[in-house]
């Protein structure tokens, strides 16, 4: 009998680890910001177990993760719009190591 | 299988299969696309347990404002060859998939039931009064931080 606890831990996992993958074979800011989503999305599916123990802790650790994936986009679109202005590119081949000279 | 279950189940197969469609597809307009689908996705597996509250979070946060922008983005910024999957590391992944998914079927058996969430959701702001104003708090300083950062671009 498959508990409902392994089918949603199975599914943030999985999701998880794709997302890695996403970030790995990513070669531009856009595609790394997209599998960044993808992780705060396994986030919050591990995340959904903890609701049924405490759920005040949870719906903080859900605001706290929406707040941070917020701030990561906010992030993310700044290093774009400098990435474009000074590299005229996105590709993360066009930073160099470090990317110490943005 | 009770009706929740098969519900999770189903959601949850199609929420891979849309990550397997970010990781497979060309274009990052359609990698945004199925991201949105995902997180549309993950949200439904939270109104099976009806916290209708993340969903909202959720499909308004995520999908409408975070999905959107990054959907924008990508339809700007349009360039086919954006992916460059490396073999080698499918294998680890599977790997550990395997590893995490059979300790979860041994020992995540508890059945799952989300209870007093309105309690929950009224008590929220008061006990976490501090933290959300730290967290407005660090929102503005990090987009007066990103204001400063682009002003002192060269164009």
């Amino acid at each position: 009998m498959i508990s409902q606890l392994f089918i949603v831990l199975a599914t943030s996992s999985a999701i998880l680890l794709i997302a890695y993958l996403t970030a790995i074979s990513a070669r531009d800011l856009i595609r790394l910001l997209i599998s960044l989503e993808l992780m705060f999305g396994a986030v919050f599916l591990a995340i959904l177990p903890l609701f049924s123990i405490a759920a005040t802790t949870a719906f903080a650790i859900a605001i706290l993760t929406i707040f941070t994936s917020s701030s990561e986009l906010l992030v993310f679109i700044t290093a774009i719009v400098l990435l474009d202005r000074r590299k005229k590119g996105i590709d993360l081949e066009k930073v160099a190591v470090g990317g110490e000279t943005l | 299988m009770d009706t929740t279950t098969l519900v999770i189940a189903v959601a949850g197969v199609f929420a891979i299969l849309s990550a397997i469609g970010v990781l497979l597809t060309r274009e990052n307009l359609y990698a945004a696309l199925y991201m949105s689908i995902t997180m549309l996705l993950i949200a439904a597996m939270y109104a099976a347990y009806n916290v209708q509250q993340v969903v909202v979070l959720i499909a308004f946060v995520f999908v409408g404002a975070v999905g959107m922008i990054t959907i924008a983005i990508a339809a700007t910024y349009r360039y086919v060859p954006s992916r460059r999957i490396n073999l080698i590391w499918i294998a680890p992944v599977i790997v550990v998939f395997a590893v995490t998914s059979y300790l979860y079927y041994n020992f995540a058996t508890l059945s799952m039931k989300a209870e007093n969430l309105d309690v929950a959701f009224q008590r929220l702001p008061s006990e976490y009064l501090v933290l959300l104003i730290f967290l407005f708090s660090v929102m503005i300083l990090m987009m007066l931080s990103a204001v400063k950062l682009a002003r002192r671009v060269e164009l």
